[in-house]
């Protein structure tokens, strides 16, 4: 078995890395405190600067990394040290949370300063600038911490920011369910998680990764508990990062303003469980069950919430169930063991998805909070910045070369050739759906006729600098991005080769699994074929809403069975309301009514009345005059002498 | 030594300032006095040396010895009155007479304090205890024409002295059994006893027992507990503060050291049965007496009776060495803070409002959001909620005692933290949820500096709650 050297700890001054997640946390404290007193642009700037701050420390970092590949982890201070538990409070500082510290301090910045202009008119933009600083520490946490627990506050924080941001219009009921329901999915997938955290401290005596990861190096390929640990982390994983079966909650969550679905719900936040399964890549290569669970999981994700995309008319829920499934696709990447290409497509998904948007973003602000596709139209003369950039996103997500999108999705699509030609039907069948919906969003917002009302029509205007402007960034990001990892036939990847140390230890634990190199002949045929199926998928939507000029229908028009049935989202959400919520719902009336009514009420009162009658008894035992208490002093010491020396 | 020597000193040169009426410059000057002794007494604590060398720099032939166990405690109780006394500034500006007595026997009664986690020797244990009463005695009457202050000192002196003969007593017994006053001679003559002498032994034992009461009384163990809430009541609730505070830490500490010097290993079996019966008893009055009071100090004066029942778990659990030394440091250093910062914001509110009653705190939350929340997050600690010292404090002493084998304690401990929630979230009710009266609707009065320490307050316990590590290693 190979052994791994346990990692570098850094000997200098950690105040750098302090800094990182310290700064977004003041930019939280500053807007939240002087909430009122600050005005929204000045709580915007503020907010801003302190993640830019972190973005460029991180970047030092980064640069300094290049320079002197070595893995480190920074020691902070001592957290929690009682017994045979020690867990430290420090960061792990390799390849992985230096990606991730740029994309989220990176994309992050962007689209801070994309709300300044989009929230604008808001009443709170204070509140609404310090819970986003508050999710990007979070979010830091959760990616610098060198163990489990440190992970698990990160993935709390994000979740409880999530739960805040979803319901920051809280005025409106159904925001506050939205809120309410995505918080309650995720406690579902944390208990999975937390018990996984479990599972690894009685197995490990630790929960530090690195000692985990040597301790696990012990343990054979397909060992019960380590599938069980993986298992429960991904369960924790399907929660975060909405894949079915707990998928449902993202949808919902596109209530909250558009900056916080591109940030957390499309960026990053939902991406912190592929993060997880990479963290862990040691134990889910030595699990190899959970890895293929991991991949079927991910292919009917991407397969069935794309389906579900195809229908939808309201632009963030396309935007929402296309994120769902491309988080299916970044899972079935990981379940093939294609660990780089996973994180590849987390990055480029971030960029074009964020890019999307903060376009619909600004489509919904020039149509005055209008997000039915139906009621679009023609858009691309009056917001041309918007639809060019836009564009450039629907391009990428389509796969079509030399777009980001294109390098990352035709990797993974080669990982699952090789692994399972199934898998790699439902993935190209999958990009083939994407193209479609995609560019079925871009047409019938962007072309044809205006179909709002007049007014709306009156209203219509480019967004501000402050909006264009991430735009245009994300979009040269989008289309460039890709080529950090050319596919191989044009030469290895830079990413790739920049991640393969993460993923050397799993390499050895179980080579074959890595698969060998496919021959070129081979790739340019998947290649053909990933294009080929965006391709046609664009031509089909062009077609039918360009040429023929095909509207969706109304709310109460009749549809087709298939058509009904994707329309209402298979409904699922109505199973789970029927199969989960009313069931518990009667299950706690009941409760409520005859258990907690009658049983608990009545014990916890006599319990009170209990406490509060030995209360009073004491209380008359206080008369105040000093004889008494002398007096039962001396009681007291011949009690505690008798009780010594009297032997019965 | 350096401690004892500036605090003295300074408590004399402080009664010259007196004299000059230059009151305005007598609680700066205490304060500096006492920051420079928290630096020397924290500066000299050697993390790298042993835990505890009982007779490590020893003066008086050995009587008195300052290893790391007496100034990290020496610091706690230092720190805590350094937090506490700015509170006093209305004493200040009221332009009392005796303003430079009371700062004096305050200086002096710390001397007793840290003489008791000091000693090496029961001669000195007892010159502490002696000390700090009775200036305890007098600070408990200085009120001088408030009947109920009064009353508290005489009560407190009676009931005090009383007590004194008997830990004086027991002490006599001691030495006769055993034939000397130092600790660790102490302990070899007391396992040199063979287990059938029937004349040595009864006398040791008694004498243990008598003493065990005699401290029990200081720190306001049932059933010798009777005194604490009337005289909490009675007593300026400034001096209050520092009784349920320092007087509580240098007991249990000074206790500890006897019976873990003098009366470990096979030798609890003296006393552990007498000490588990008064902590059972201690954490029950303590905790339901507090629930049926409606005034604030007297609710501090039973929950500083329970706190008592929680570090005798430490005693309890004293076989396990480190664990239940770093368990008494935490939680003193913790409940302290916690305690200074709820007597702190009574205070504050007394000199304002003249009334320590629950409906004293009214509306508290709309006309002083700070103090509100000071007393909130102290509430908090004290009930040993997570995020606060508090927490900590309670989940070491209770892994001590689970680690030495005593669960069915802990879990009566559990049941009882649980009672205590009720009683301390009583104030937080009525500060956030009921209106002031009418009349006394105004701010309460705070001085800058003294938000500025009330800030520092809850950073302390918050920052305990959430590192505790940050002072580990201090055992």
């Amino acid at each position: 078995m190979a052994e791994q050297a346990p990692l570098a700890v850094f000997a200098g001054s950690p105040l750098l890395y302090i800094l990182i997640p310290l700064l977004p946390f003041l930019g939280f404290l500053i807007n939240g405190l002087l909430n009122r007193r600050l005005s929204g642009t000045v709580a915007g700037l503020i907010g801003s600067a302190t993640v830019l701050g972190s973005f460029l420390i991180s970047l030092t970092l980064f640069l300094r990394f290049l320079g002197n590949p070595v893995p480190y982890t920074v020691h902070l201070f001592e957290w929690i040290n009682v017994g045979s538990l020690r867990i430290p409070f420090s960061y792990q500082i390799d390849q992985l949370s230096l990606i991730m510290l740029l994309l989220v301090t990176g994309v992050g910045f962007l689209i801070h300063v994309y709300s300044i202009g989009y929230m604008h008119h808001d009443a709170n933009v204070g509140k609404f600038f310090s819970f986003l600083n508050l999710f990007v520490f979070s979010m830091l946490v959760l990616v610098l911490g060198s163990n489990y627990v440190i992970l698990f506050i990160g993935w709390e924080g994000v979740g409880l920011c999530s739960y805040l941001l979803i319901g920051f219009w809280n005025k409106n009921h159904n925001y506050n369910n939205a809120a309410k329901k995505a918080f309650i999915i995720n406690r579902i997938g944390d208990l999975g998680f937390l018990l996984g955290i479990f599972l690894i401290y009685f197995t490990f005596d630790t929960v530090q990764y690195g000692e985990v990861f040597q301790k696990a190096s012990q343990l054979q390929v397909g060992a019960g508990v380590v599938t069980a640990i993986t298992l429960l982390l991904f369960v924790g994983a399907m929660g975060k990062s909405a894949q079915l079966p707990l998928y449902t909650w993202l949808p919902d969550a596109m209530a909250g303003p558009t900056p916080v679905s591109a940030l957390i719900h499309a960026a990053t936040m939902v991406t912190a469980g592929i993060y997880m399964v990479l963290r862990s890549n040691v134990l889910y290569t030595l699990a190899p069950d959970t890895l293929n669970v991991v991949a079927w999981i991910g292919a009917l994700t991407a397969l069935f919430a794309a389906t579900i995309g195809l229908a939808q008319n309201d632009i963030k829920k396309v935007l929402a169930y296309s994120t769902v499934s491309q988080l299916g696709y970044m899972f079935l990447a990981l379940g093939v063991m294609g660990y780089s290409s996973s994180l590849f497509h987390v990055l480029t998904h971030a960029f074009f998805k964020a890019l999307m948007f903060l376009g619909a973003g600004s489509v919904i602000h020039a149509m005055s909070n209008e997000q039915d596709i139906r009621r679009m139209g023609g858009l691309r003369k009056a917001l041309p910045i918007t639809f060019l950039t836009f564009l450039i996103g629907c391009i990428a997500i389509s796969g079509i070369p030399p777009f980001s999108g294109f390098f990352s999705k035709d990797e993974i699509l080669a990982h699952a050739y090789e692994h399972n030609k199934v898998l790699w039907g439902i993935g190209l069948l999958t990009a083939f759906l994407t193209a479609f919906y995609m560019f079925r969003l871009l047409f019938l917002t962007f072309f044809g006729e205006f179909r709002g009302t007049e007014e709306q029509k009156h209203h219509l205007h480019e967004s501000p600098a402050s909006m264009t402007l991430p735009l245009i960034i994300l979009a040269v990001l989008a289309a460039i991005g890709g080529f950090m990892n050319a596919p191989l036939v044009l030469g290895r990847g830079y990413l790739a080769d920049f991640l393969a140390p993460l993923f050397t230890y799993s390499r050895q634990i179980n080579p074959e699994a890595f698969g060998g190199e496919i021959d070129h002949a081979t790739e340019y045929m998947l290649i053909g074929l990933s294009v080929a199926a965006g391709v046609l998928g664009i031509v089909l939507a062009y077609v039918l809403y360009v040429a023929k000029r095909t509207r969706p229908v109304e709310e109460e028009a009749q549809r087709g069975a298939f058509e009904k049935l994707v329309y209402h989202k298979y409904y699922v959400d109505e199973l789970y309301d029927a199969l989960f919520v009313k069931p518990s719902m009667f299950l706690s009336r009941t409760l409520h009514d005859f258990v907690e009514k009658r049983v608990v009420d009545g014990a916890v009162t006599g319990v009170g009345r209990g406490v509060m009658g030995s209360s009073q008894l004491l209380r008359n035992l206080q008369t105040g005059k000093v004889e008494t208490y002398l007096l039962l002093m001396v009681l007291g010491i011949v009690v505690v002498l008798a009780l010594n020396f009297i032997r019965l | 030594m350096l401690s004892i020597i500036l605090l003295s000193v300074s408590g004399l040169a402080n009664l010259f300032l007196g004299f000059n009426r230059s009151n305005r410059l007598i609680l700066p000057f205490v304060l500096l006095v006492l920051a420079a002794v928290l630096g020397v007494t924290v500066s000299g604590i050697d993390t790298h040396g042993a835990l505890a060398v009982w007779n490590q720099s020893p003066y008086f032939t050995g009587m008195l010895t300052f290893d790391r166990y007496a100034q990290v405690f020496t610091g706690v109780m230092v720190l805590t009155t350094l937090l506490l006394l700015p509170f006093s500034q209305k004493y200040v500006r009221d332009g009392n007479a005796n303003l430079a007595e009371y700062y004096s026997i305050l200086l002096f009664s710390l001397v007793g304090g840290i003489m008791m986690v000091s000693y090496n020797n029961l001669l000195i244990f007892f010159l502490g205890v002696e000390t700090l009463s009775i200036a305890m005695y007098v600070l408990a009457g200085s009120d001088k024409s408030n009947l109920r202050s009064n009353e508290a000192a005489l009560k407190y002196f009676l009931m005090g002295s009383f007590t004194t003969g008997i830990l004086l007593f027991g002490i006599a017994l001691l030495y006769g059994a055993t034939g000397t006053f130092d600790l660790a001679q102490m302990g070899n003559a007391v396992r040199a006893i063979p287990a059938a002498d029937a004349g040595l032994r009864p006398m040791m034992h008694i004498g243990l027992l008598l003493m065990l009461i005699g401290v029990g009384f200081k720190i306001s163990a049932a059933p010798f507990h009777f005194w604490t809430p009337d005289v909490y009541e009675g007593t300026p609730t400034l001096f209050t503060g520092y009784m349920s505070t320092v007087v509580k830490t240098a007991g249990v500490a000074g206790f500890f050291k006897l019976l873990f010097v003098a009366f470990g290993g096979e030798t609890i079996e003296f006393w552990l049965p007498t000490l588990t019966a008064m902590l059972v008893l201690t954490l029950f009055i303590g905790n339901v007496g507090a629930v049926a009071q409606t005034n604030a100090k007297r609710m501090l004066a039973y929950s500083s009776i329970s706190h008592a029942g929680y570090l005798l778990l430490a005693l309890v659990a004293l076989q396990s060495g480190r664990l239940s030394v770093n368990a008494i440091f935490f939680y003193s250093l913790a409940y302290s803070v916690a305690t200074v910062a709820a007597f702190a914001v009574l205070k504050l509110v007394h000199d304002q409002r003249e009334r320590d009653d629950y409906d004293g705190l009214n509306g508290l939350a709309r006309t002083n959001p700070l103090l509100a929340f000071v007393m909130t997050v102290a509430m908090l600690s004290l009930a040993g909620i997570p995020l606060t010292g508090g927490f900590f404090g309670k989940f070491y002493l209770f892994s001590a005692a689970a680690q030495e084998g005593h669960i069915g304690l802990v879990i009566f401990a559990v049941v009882m933290s649980a009672v205590g929630i009720f009683y301390y979230l009583r104030p937080i009710m009525a500060m956030y949820m009921k209106p002031a009266a009418e009349g006394s609707d105004a701010p309460v009065f705070v001085g800058g500096f003294q938000s500025a320490v009330l800030v520092l307050l809850v950073a302390l316990t918050v920052l305990l709650g959430v590192w505790p590590g940050v002072v580990e290693g201090m055992f």
